[in-house]
């Protein structure tokens, strides 16, 4: 418990005792200088987060294409439960390699070449073909800002990169309704508020009927999956490229969905 | 004699360097200069030296403008509606109180720098219309009626409704520039308005030009302070008033402790959900507090060469009208 806090207290008194050019430290937050955890960090106050965190809830359900600010709250609000993520994955051989090497899903760590020539129905394959077919790139996660620690933040960095390997698991393509039944399937998972939050506040702005299909039929089965399945970020998806995808699956415990979500290409 | 030569050259950039600079807290620098040795000081030492803040970073000169450049073009979209946002829309009536205290009269030339969206532009036309139009009443009232070419040219509608006032609105920055010729053509803001690129520092205009100069909440950005300064007294002509609207120091402590509180913690906050952009606005609360205070600023211009220098404090201090003339 002790060296939890210390955990915690060490970058806050490493943050106070930094040369600052005003007396009033707590007031005035600067988002440069050597205090910095890790390159993208923009150090914030608690007020700062309390505020980034309304905002940005605020401003993802005013205008659904701001995905900067579904991922600004994740930070905001996350701070408990990526601590939690962080010890499990610890717990797990495979999460404490990834938390010790770890290893980034970018189009530049990608070799592509390789993931086109392993057999149909590999994961690598399989998570080509879904980067093709939905025209995504794994370079459009948002670096992670606001977290006050770089193991964390690297944590959550994962969680980011390992989103489309949940659609390629899931066999859900990327429109809304699949999205929502991927963030159930990761609320359930990761317990990260944000996700939660957008389950619950995703399906808002579904038509009648996606609405009695997801209830009906993806919610209980995504949640249920997620309760059987050990969580996703303990695997480490670049030694398991030439895995099939149907053995991934059955060892993840992750049946087939119960119907074919059809998607936006 | 190159000793004597060397040392005048060295106090002179200190002085120089130590005005221009007031803000600025380099510890480290003051012992990197040599000390002792009559010979020339090395030039690349003198090169180190012309370092300055960018918020409260230290960056060199060069890198400065670029990285100002930068941060405008990246608000540049979404400039007036966060000026609305993080002021409450009280920057409106600052930029009206700048007007009503130039109180522009029809002819008048106009010179309005770092004006990227053409609020105070906007705003001398539209003083300047109303003042024309007021002045047109009178004349009828007093005298009942026009001459055949003053009425044939008011039903071709040739008439200059300005009455010769021009504005010239110059930037350095071509997105603030795109951003506000475009309000310019919704709005309908056509004659007496002109577009110029230019660097505050350097302007691109021939001497005595102008009968006013205005710089709203630009002057903290320029790199040399001092020679935008020297430019608008160029510019000017004799008799003509130098108007400045900026951020400066608070003098209520009740009001700067809410100030600090609310530029620092609640400014980046809002430029990041709303504009998608902390770091520019982190940089804008930091460069005000890096400005000179007022008395500080009000001696700068008199050293440019403005006289009757006055400043006038809104909103505790919050943005203070600093006004000089050429004369």
């Amino acid at each position: 418990m002790r060296t939890l806090l210390r955990g915690v207290l060490r970058p806050l008194r490493a943050f106070r005792s930094r040369p600052w050019p005003a007396a009033d430290v707590p007031l005035r937050a600067t988002s440069h200088g050597t205090g910095l955890l890790y390159p993208e960090h923009i150090p914030t106050t608690p007020l700062q987060k309390a505020l980034l965190a309304a905002g940005s809830a605020g401003m993802a359900l005013y205008d659904p294409y701001r995905h900067d600010m579904v991922a600004v709250l994740g930070e905001t609000t996350g701070c408990r439960t990526l601590k939690v993520l962080r010890d499990q994955m610890r717990r797990d051989p495979e999460g404490a390699q990834i938390l010790q090497e770890r290893p980034r899903i970018s189009l530049s760590t990608l070799d592509l070449g390789k993931l086109r020539s392993l057999p149909e129905g590999s994961l690598g394959r399989e998570y080509l073909r879904f980067l093709d077919v939905y025209r995504v790139s794994p370079d459009t996660r948002a670096p992670t800002r606001f977290v006050d620690s770089e193991e964390l933040a690297y944590v959550m960095q994962r969680y980011r990169e390992v989103h489309d390997m949940l659609h390629t698991l899931l066999g859900m393509p990327t429109n809304i309704l699949g999205e929502i039944v991927v963030k159930w399937f990761e609320a359930v998972q990761t317990g990260l508020p944000m996700c939660i939050l957008s389950a619950l506040f995703g399906p808002i702005q579904l038509s009648a009927r996606n609405l009695q299909v997801l209830v009906s039929k993806l919610i209980p089965w995504a949640v249920q999956n997620a309760r059987r399945a050990p969580c996703v970020l303990n695997l480490y998806y670049e030694r398991r490229w030439e895995q099939p995808l149907k053995a991934l699956r059955q060892e993840l415990s992750i049946t087939e969905p119960p119907m074919h979500v059809q998607g936006p290409a | 004699m190159a000793a004597p030569r060397s040392w005048g050259l060295w106090s002179f950039c200190c002085r120089g360097w130590s005005r221009v600079l007031p803000g600025c807290r380099l510890p480290g620098l003051r012992s990197s200069w040599p000390r002792g040795p009559l010979g020339a000081r090395p030039l690349s030492q003198e090169k180190r030296a012309t370092e300055t803040h960018f918020g409260f970073e230290t960056v060199s000169e060069e890198e400065k403008r670029g990285k100002v450049y930068q941060v405008f073009e990246s608000v540049a979209k979404k400039y007036d509606m966060m000026n609305d946002m993080m002021s409450l829309g009280i920057h409106r009536i600052w930029k009206d109180l700048l007007l009503w205290k130039m109180r522009p009269f029809p002819g008048t030339q106009l010179l309005d720098v770092a004006g990227g969206t053409g609020d105070i532009a906007f705003r001398f036309l539209n003083y300047v219309q109303a003042q024309h139009q007021r002045k047109e009443k009178r004349q009828l009232r007093a005298q009942q009626n026009l001459s055949w070419e003053e009425i044939a040219k008011k039903y071709q509608n040739e008439e200059d409704s300005l009455g010769g006032s021009h504005v010239m609105v110059c930037d350095i920055n071509k997105e603030m520039l795109k951003i506000g010729k475009q309000k310019a053509r919704a709005q309908g803001y056509k004659a007496g308005l002109a577009w110029v690129l230019g660097d505050a520092e350097e302007l691109p205009f021939d001497d005595d030009k102008f009968d006013v100069y205005t710089i709203a909440f630009g002057i903290r950005n320029v790199t040399h302070i001092d020679r935008a300064l020297q430019e608008a007294h160029r510019v000017l002509k004799p008799g003509g008033r130098f108007l400045c609207l900026e951020f400066s120091q608070v003098n209520n402590p009740l009001v700067s402790r809410l100030y600090d509180v609310y530029s620092f913690q609640v400014i980046p906050v809002l430029g990041e959900v709303i504009a998608g952009d902390w770091k520019s606005y982190q940089y804008l609360v930091e460069s005000i507090r890096q400005f000179p205070s007022q008395e500080e600023f009000k001696e700068m211009i008199e050293d440019a060469g403005f006289q009757k220098v006055t400043y006038e404090n809104l909103t505790s201090g919050i943005v203070a009208i600093h006004s000089g003339f050429k004369l």
